[in-house]
C-alpha cells in the first residue's frame, strides 16, 4: 500500500517535469545547438549553409579590422551605460531605502511599470523628444537660439543615452533590493565605532549591496547586447553594434555568418559577467541577509 | 551638500524614465497634424486613425492573441516546473532551476535567430505558433518565479494532512495546494503576458508578411514612414494596455509582489 503510494507520487512527479522539460530541450536547447553547428559551416547558396565545416566566419570576425571597431563600440556602449546606470541608479535607491514602506513601493512602482512597456514605445519617445522636429529643436527654434535643427539622434551619445534611460530601472530595483535587506544593525554598530558616514557606506554599505549592484550591472549589459531596435532607432543605419551585424548578416542570408557572430556576442556576454562578478565578488556576502 | 546631489540624481532619473512615455502619451491626444508640445487642445483623432488603420489594428489584436496563448502555455508549463522545482534540493533540481531560468538573462537576439533558424531546418513553422513558441519560452521563468514564491509560502504541513486522510497526490492538489497558489499563478500569467505584449527581440525574426506584432509594427513605422503621430496613439494603447494590467495586479498580489518581479 505505501509502495504503491510512493510509486504513483514518483509518476506525478515525472509527469509534471516532463512536458516544461521536453519544450525546454525542443525549442531552446536544441535550436542553439544546432545554430552553434551551423556557425562551423561554409555558406551557400541555394541551401541554408554549405556541407564542408570551416572555422572561417570565426577567424574572419577575429582578424578582420571592421568587426574589431563594432566589438570595441559595443564594449564602450555598455561601459558607457554601465557607468551611468550605476551612479544615477544606486543614488535613486540609496535616496529611497529610508523612506517608509508603503511610499518606497509605490516609488519604485513607476520604475517598473516602464519596464513592461514595449521598448519600442520608450524609444519613440527619445525620437520625440531628440528628433529633428523633437521637442528640444521646437523648444530651441522657439526661443531664436537656433535656425537649423541640431541633429541630435543618429550618434553613439544618443545610443549610449537613451539606452541607458531604457536600463537604468534594472539596475535601481536591483540595489534597492539589496539595500533594503541589510539590516540596520550593521550600519549602527559602524557609527557606535565612530565611523564617518562615508566610511560606513564604503565600509558596510557598499560590500552588503554588492549582489545588488552585480546583478543590476549583469542584467544591463545583457540587455545593452540584445537592445537591436533601440539601436537602430536612435543610432540610424550607421551606429552599428554586434547585435546589428546579427541582423545585417541575416539580411544579407548568411546563416552561417549570423551565427557565428551571435556566438561572439553569447562570449562577448560571458567574458563581461565573468568580469563583473570578478571586481564586484557578491557571493562574499551571500548567506548573510 | 551630499543628500541634495543624490536627491537631485534620484529626480533625474525618474525625469529620464518617466519622461519620454509621458511625452508620448500627451502626444497622442494631440490635435495636430504633426508633432507639436504641448499640443494646443486634446482630440481623439489619431486613436481613430489607429483603429482604421489596417495594418495597426491586425498587429494589435494579433499581439493580444499571441500573449494570451503564449501566457496561457507558459502558465501551464511553468507551473508544472515550479511545482517539480520549487521544493526539491540537490543538484538536479538546482540544474533544471537554472536552465528554466536562464531565458531571464540569455541574449534573447541569439534564442530568435536560433528559432528562426529550427524551424526552417525542420521544415517550417507558421509564424503564429513560433512567436507562441518563443514567447512561451521568455515567459515560463516569470511564472516559475511566481508560482514558487506562493508554494514556498504553503505550509507542507496542510499538505500532509490532506495525504494523511487518504487524499491522492491529484486530490490534495486540487483541494488544498492549488486554491493556496493561485494569486501566484495568476500573477505569472499576467507577468508572461505583459512580456509577450511588448517583446522585440525574438519578434523581430519571427514575424513574417501577414503575422506581424503591434511593437514590431511601431518599428517598421518609424523606421520607414518617421514618426506620424498615429505612432502615438498605438504607443499609448500599448501603455494603456500595460496600466490596466498593473492594476490588476496589484489588487490581485499587492504592491510588493508586482515591484520585486522583475
Amino acid at each position: 500500500m505505501a509502495d504503491g503510494f510512493r510509486l504513483t507520487r514518483r509518476w506525478a512527479a515525472l509527469a509534471l517535469l516532463a512536458p516544461p522539460l521536453a519544450v525546454f530541450l525542443m525549442f531552446f536547447v536544441a535550436p542553439l545547438v544546432s545554430l552553434f553547428w551551423v556557425s562551423f559551416h561554409a555558406p551557400s547558396q541555394t541551401e541554408l549553409f554549405g556541407a564542408e565545416l570551416t572555422v572561417e566566419h570565426y577567424a574572419t570576425i577575429f582578424t578582420d579590422p571592421f568587426y574589431h571597431t563594432i566589438i570595441l563600440r559595443t564594449l564602450s556602449t555598455g561601459g558607457v551605460i554601465l557607468l551611468l546606470c550605476l551612479v544615477l541608479g544606486y543614488a535613486t535607491a540609496y535616496v529611497l531605502a529610508p523612506l517608509p514602506q508603503r511610499q518606497r513601493l509605490f516609488l519604485l512602482l513607476l520604475l517598473v511599470v516602464p519596464l513592461m512597456v514595449s521598448n519600442v514605445v520608450r524609444a519613440y519617445g527619445w525620437i520625440a523628444i531628440l528628433g529633428r522636429q523633437g521637442l528640444i529643436n521646437s523648444l530651441l527654434r522657439d526661443t531664436g537660439l537656433i535656425d537649423r535643427p541640431l541633429l541630435l539622434l543618429n550618434s553613439f551619445e544618443a545610443v549610449s543615452f537613451g539606452l541607458m534611460t531604457i536600463l537604468l530601472p534594472y539596475m535601481v530595483i536591483s540595489v534597492a533590493n539589496a539595500l533594503n535587506a541589510i539590516d540596520v544593525q550593521y550600519r549602527e554598530a559602524a557609527q557606535s565605532l565612530r565611523a564617518n558616514p562615508f566610511k560606513t557606506f564604503v565600509h558596510v554599505t557598499w560590500p552588503l549591496s554588492s549582489p545588488g549592484v552585480a546583478s543590476g550591472m549583469l542584467l544591463v549589459f545583457l540587455l545593452t547586447l540584445s537592445a537591436y531596435v533601440t539601436i537602430t532607432l536612435l543610432g540610424g543605419p550607421r551606429m552599428k553594434l554586434l547585435v546589428s551585424l546579427v541582423f545585417d548578416a541575416v539580411g544579407a542570408f548568411r546563416w552561417p555568418l549570423a551565427a557565428a557572430i551571435s556566438f561572439v556576442l553569447l562570449a562577448l556576454a560571458l567574458v563581461i559577467s565573468a568580469l563583473i562578478l570578478a571586481v564586484l565578488r557578491p557571493q562574499r556576502v551571500q548567506g548573510r541577509g | 551638500m551630499a543628500h541634495i546631489v543624490l536627491v537631485a540624481l534620484a529626480g533625474l532619473t525618474y525625469l529620464l524614465v518617466l519622461g519620454p512615455i509621458v511625452i508620448v502619451l500627451i502626444t497622442a491626444f494631440s490635435p495636430t497634424d504633426f508633432f507639436v508640445f504641448p499640443p494646443p487642445g486634446l482630440s481623439l483623432r489619431w486613436f481613430a486613425a489607429f483603429f482604421n488603420t489596417d495594418s495597426l489594428r491586425d498587429a494589435f489584436l494579433r499581439s493580444i492573441q499571441i500573449a494570451l496563448t503564449s501566457a496561457l502555455l507558459a502558465t501551464l508549463l511553468g507551473s508544472m516546473a515550479a511545482l517539480f522545482v520549487a521544493r526539491r534540493k540537490g543538484f538536479l533540481a538546482s540544474l533544471l532551476q537554472t536552465l528554466f531560468l536562464a531565458p531571464l538573462i540569455f541574449p534573447a537576439i541569439v534564442l530568435g535567430l536560433a528559432l528562426l533558424l529550427f524551424f526552417k531546418l525542420i521544415g517550417g513553422m507558421p509564424e503564429f505558433i513560433g512567436l507562441v513558441l518563443a514567447h512561451s519560452i521568455l515567459g515560463m521563468p516569470f511564472v516559475i518565479r511566481a508560482v514558487s514564491a506562493s508554494l514556498l509560502a504553503v505550509d507542507p504541513v496542510l499538505e500532509e494532512a490532506s495525504q494523511s486522510l487518504r487524499a491522492g497526490p491529484l486530490r490534495t492538489f486540487g483541494l488544498i495546494t492549488l486554491p493556496l497558489i493561485w494569486p501566484g499563478i495568476l500573477s505569472g500569467a499576467m507577468f508572461a503576458f505583459i512580456l509577450s505584449f511588448g517583446e522585440l527581440n525574438t519578434a523581430l525574426f519571427l514575424t513574417g508578411p501577414g503575422v506581424t506584432t503591434l511593437p514590431i509594427e511601431i518599428f517598421s513605422y518609424l523606421q520607414f514612414q518617421g514618426g506620424q503621430l498615429v505612432i502615438a496613439a498605438a504607443s499609448a494603447v500599448q501603455v494603456g494596455m500595460i496600466a490596466v494590467m498593473v492594476v490588476i495586479l496589484e489588487r490581485l498580489v499587492g504592491l510588493s509582489r508586482v515591484v520585486r518581479s522583475n
